[in-house]
């Protein structure tokens, strides 16, 4: 076992080879391209390869341009999010100096900390030199990166609260502690939770972009894949990724292509028309959704290569952004009325299969 | 810290939420009315629009060089500092934007009011006051978003601060005061629990917002945001003309509202207002009339129409009113005749505040709004109905007003915390748990360095200097529900009755966040259906398929919940079990030799001598000649509350058990 965590350091499983859970794969994929949708939430049982395929998909993302030596990996090309001591630099006619990191994975354990979160004083700074400084937490490392809660539902409340703070704004105010102290926290936050242990709060769910429900595979033969690249792997990883780098690699210059794409992407008026009336007759609350599933649509488009968003872009997304915002009853499970949704976009009830035939595709 | 400016989305791009764009604007024309409130669902762009008002607000004189922001034109106001420095001349002063500061969840109480200077401290041996929150906050918007999510202890400080206009501080050898005069302005989801009276009415106006339902709308807000997300430099220069009129606009009023004059026939129509909505105190009266000038400066009159004091009611009443007012689902009123000054029936409204508005309530009162033009409850008591594939409606429950002080259960009540969870308040010189609180420790420390010996360190601390954090948690109760679910519980319905009660307990707990668990005995044995967790919806499913038949284990369903309680109590000592029996009492097997019954009441005895338990009785036997009132024996030996399932039904239900949660 010892070894196996190991390798895993060192190789990590690639994206492509995970086996089904298009859903999962689709939401994280469309995130990578867009990071405006706000994370993903899965939800489902244990042993899904939740956690696995985050780790994967961070991989397989291209190196951030960050600005060297900032804390907070501040992004060289826009001012909009940088720190403030970034900021000033570039404003008092200084070259902020370059450089690359990988795309980070910080996880935020269920254990963890308000000021560990948030960030606090600096002890050594404090007793060294008696000065006050701000020590960075979990918020400040996963500027730009991937923020992820395993088991987010059994996050502590204020923990929580202190979540959606940041989330919400992409900044992380911190007035704790004898420091007073503000810098950019933008992050893509993904959630799993195992909806048996409790649900989240509504407007938790809310900040989450798109939400997918997952199971244990059940089809024989893909199981049997799981279990066969899964061996392969812990045997020879280095050989198992380099057999899986071309398909790696094809899916790295599709993100790429899809980000560049994405700006140019068009959504006629029709299709906006179709996604406030999805959002009206669904019954959500408030607008999140709309801009969500437009973004999403967009996003997929761009992932298919497309300039324009269509009928079918919204049709493989909608629920995406859906499943967690409808309004519901006390002990209601969370589910989305496909038929409605196939309803008002007007196709006859067999495309929902086609929907996620689709899906399967992409 | 000057350049905390953030690209947010302008203000003038905010499309619809009228109300709630208009109730900013007010507040920026005339800081006198007090802040608002703007309650909401999630997603209809409250944070956005507080934030985005900040590039409106309009320039005022401050003192160059004071951290309070002095008004240099009102000598009265001025800071201990200004007032000595300047003493009667002039004093420089810089034009500067009105901020708004924010004021975030985590915060702690040495920030937000201020502390002792541990820099200067260290450095030059001296008590210098650093000033917090609310000094920055002193003349401009302080922002607290999710409002209702704020601690308790800092809710207070901020009430305090804001009724008197002066943050006083007596902490860490410090005493100082200086003026805090802002304008609060609050956002809150309602989902997530209500405000308490006395902050809801610090607020002068209140808004409520709900999204969009045009289609039309709908779609131009997506298209905006869409266009400020892809290019917000763009964006923010697109719209600087249409910031810049609004600004002028407000700079116009702002000039103009102290020449707006109010008839006194208005005056009285004022009051006539106030007094029939029902209002407390005076506040709504004073608020009102500031507010209608406002609105009358803001289009431009001198004089203040009656339209401007409807709608100035509009703002001004709708969180005070004591009727209940259905559009807005505000607190009810407190039973007729309650006199509502004292502090303690303060908390009882917010608890029965926080009782009668969870927010199920309120979503269930909003679907029945889209159906029907919503039929007005009567005076008191929302009835709700609700079924949940039970064969009978389970009525929600009223909480009349005793004349007890009621602790809230669940996640609204925060108990201080033994463990090293839950949130960093305050710190405290007792040491017991070696929870260090390092600021505050080292605030003890610093004015000492200058006479400590120092090796090669900035700071020394030494014992004395320790402080312990101060931790609050929000602590649910644990509910452990113990069924009876023996051949005798089918009789006559009355395991649907009961299964009604316990849904109704679970529904309030569901409210409350508390964790449940569940035992169910029948046959030979007891069983735990279901472990302690914090899922109420399994519960619930799990009570719907709970089987019934056979004969009566009880004391193995007591000896069980006994093991269930202990376990938890180990795991969780924050949390005291309370065990919910709900049975006839009529026990025909034992575990052991022992009869059945006198088993079951030794079992009871172990319970009743585990202190940290609380328990209580549903006797589910129908009263009548051939009663036996084995339950009520077993409610005796246990030392539990008992009561009747037929007095009860489930609206007393979950009364009781706040009752035993709260002795």
């Amino acid at each position: 076992m010892e070894q196996t965590i190991e390798q895993v350091v060192r190789y990590i499983y690639p994206f492509t080879a995970l086996v089904g859970q298009e859903n999962m794969k689709l939401a994280l994929i469309l995130n990578a391209i867009n990071p405006k949708l706000a994370g993903v939430l899965i939800r489902g049982e244990k042993g899904t390869a939740k956690s696995t395929a985050v780790r994967a998909l961070a991989a397989l993302l291209p190196d951030n341009q960050v600005v060297a030596g900032c804390l907070f990996g501040c992004n060289p090309d826009d001012i909009t999010t940088m720190c403030i001591s970034c900021r000033e630099r570039l404003q008092g006619g200084k070259e902020l100096d370059r450089a690359k990191r990988k795309m980070r994975v910080v996880e935020l354990p269920v254990s963890a900390t308000e000021d560990r979160v948030v960030g606090t004083l600096d002890l050594e700074e404090a007793i060294k030199k008696g000065e006050k400084r701000f020590e960075p937490g979990v918020l400040a490392e996963a500027n730009r990166g991937i923020l992820y809660v395993d088991e987010v539902n059994l996050l502590d409340d204020h923990l929580v609260d202190v979540l959606l703070d940041s989330a919400a704004m992409g900044v992380n105010t911190v007035e704790r502690e004898g420091v007073s102290f503000t810098h950019p926290a933008n992050f893509m936050l993904v959630g799993t939770m195992n909806p048996e242990e409790g649900e989240l709060r509504p407007q938790l769910l809310d900040r989450f972009g798109l939400c997918v429900q997952i199971e244990g595979i059940l089809d024989p033969g893909q199981r049997v894949d799981v279990i066969r690249r899964r061996v392969a792997f812990e045997e020879d990883p280095a050989k198992f990724c380099s057999d899986w780098e071309p398909e790696q690699e094809k899916l790295r210059q599709r993100i790429i292509a899809a980000k560049k794409m994405l700006p140019g992407v068009q959504v006629p008026d029709k299709m906006l028309y179709l996604i406030a009336e999805i959002a009206i007759e669904m019954g959500v609350d408030g607008h999140r959704a709309d801009l969500i599933m437009m973004k999403a649509a967009k996003t997929m488009a761009a992932l298919q290569g497309r300039e324009e968003v269509g009928e079918e872009d919204i049709r493989t997304t909608a629920d995406l952004a859906l499943v967690h915002r409808m309004r519901r009853k006390p002990f209601q499970d969370l589910d989305l009325d496909q038929q409605k949704l196939e309803d008002i976009m007007g196709g006859p009830s067999h495309r929902h299969l086609h929907a996620h035939a689709h899906k399967h595709e992409w | 810290m000057q350049n905390r400016r953030r690209f947010v989305y302008p203000f003038t791009a905010l499309l619809g939420q009228e109300k709630m764009k208009k109730a900013l604007l007010l507040n920026a024309v005339n800081p006198r009315l007090g802040g608002v409130l703007i309650r909401g669902e999630k997603g209809t762009a409250k944070s956005t629009a507080v934030r985005s008002m900040a590039a409106l607000l309009p320039e005022v004189p401050v003192i160059a060089g004071c951290p309070y922001q002095c008004d240099p034109f009102q000598p009265g106001k001025l800071c201990i500092n200004c007032k000595a420095k300047y003493n009667g001349e002039l004093p420089p002063f810089i034009w500067r934007r009105v901020q708004v500061i924010d004021l975030p969840v985590s915060a702690t109480e040495d920030r937000v009011v201020g502390s002792l200077d541990f820099e200067y401290a260290v450095k030059h041996g001296g008590r210098r006051f650093e000033p917090g929150l609310l000094a920055r906050a002193n003349r401009g918007v302080l922002y607290v978003d999710e409002v209702n999510l704020l601690d308790d202890h800092l809710v207070d400080l901020l009430l305090d601060a804001a009724a008197l206009g002066v943050n006083f501080v007596e902490r860490e050898g410090i005493s100082y005061s200086h003026p805090a005069e802002f304008i609060l302005v609050g956002t809150m989801n309602p989902e997530e629990g209500e405000l308490r009276p006395q902050l809801i009415d610090r607020f002068g106006l209140c808004v409520q917002i709900e999204g969009e339902t045009d289609p039309t709308m709908r779609v131009e807000i997506i298209k905006r945001r869409e266009a400020f997300d892809q290019d917000p430099l763009g964006f923010l220069g697109k719209w600087s003309e249409e910031e810049e009129k609004v600004r002028q606009e407000i700079m116009t009023a702002r000039h103009l509202l102290a020449e707006v004059t109010m008839t006194p026939e208005l005056e009285e129509l004022v009051t006539q207002i106030c007094t029939e909505a029902l209002v407390a105190g005076h506040r709504a009266d004073l608020v009102m009339v500031a507010c209608a000038r406002t609105l009358a400066a803001f289009y431009g009159r001198k004089e203040v129409s009656e339209s401007d004091l409807h709608e100035a009611a509009e703002y001004v009443l709708p969180h005070r009113t004591r009727e209940p007012s259905p559009p807005l689902q505000e607190p009810e009123p407190p039973e007729p005749g309650e006199p509502d000054e004292p502090e303690e029936t303060e908390d009882e409204q917010e608890q029965e505040q926080q009782q009668q508005q969870p927010p199920e309530m309120q979503e269930n009162a909003q679907e029945e709004q889209d159906q029907s033009p919503q039929k007005a409850p009567p005076q008191g008591v929302p009835e709700i109905v609700f079924a949940v594939g039970e064969p009978f409606p389970v009525r929600r429950i009223s909480y009349k007003v005793k004349g007890i002080l009621r602790r809230g259960s669940g996640r609204r009540s925060r108990g201080q915390t033994a463990t090293k969870s839950g949130r960093y308040v305050r710190s405290t010189r007792r040491w017991e748990r070696q929870d260090l609180a390092f600021d505050a420790t080292l605030r003890a420390a610093a004015p000492y360095q200058k006479r400590r010996r120092r090796d090669g360190v900035a700071v020394v601390i030494e014992l004395d200097d320790l402080r312990e954090k101060v931790r609050e948690k929000r602590v649910g109760n644990f509910l452990l529900f113990v069924v009876d679910a023996s051949g005798s519980m089918g009789a006559q319905q009355r395991m649907v009755e009961a299964k009604g009660a316990i849904l109704s307990l679970l529904l309030d707990a569901y409210q409350k966040r508390d964790r449940v668990g569940m035992v169910a005995f029948r046959g030979e044995e007891a069983e735990v259906i279901l472990p302690p967790t914090n899922s109420v919806e399994r519960a619930q499913k799990l009570l719907e398929e709970l089987p019934t038949g056979g004969r009566t284990p009880l004391s193995a369903g007591l000896m069980k919940s006994y093991e269930v309680a202990r376990a938890h109590l180990y795991k969780d000592p924050d949390i005291r079990p309370l065990l919910i029996i709900i049975s006839d009492g009529k026990a025909n097997v034992s575990l052991g030799e022992e009869r059945p019954l006198a088993e079951a009441i030794r079992a009871a005895e172990m319970i009743r001598d585990e202190e940290r338990f609380k328990s209580l009785v549903v006797d589910v036997e129908n009263s009548g000649f051939l009663s036996l009132g084995l339950a009520q024996q077993l409610a005796e030996a246990m030392g539990a509350e008992y009561y009747k399932l037929d007095d009860l039904k489930a609206d007393r239900l979950v009364e009781a058990v706040h009752d035993v949660l709260e002795a």
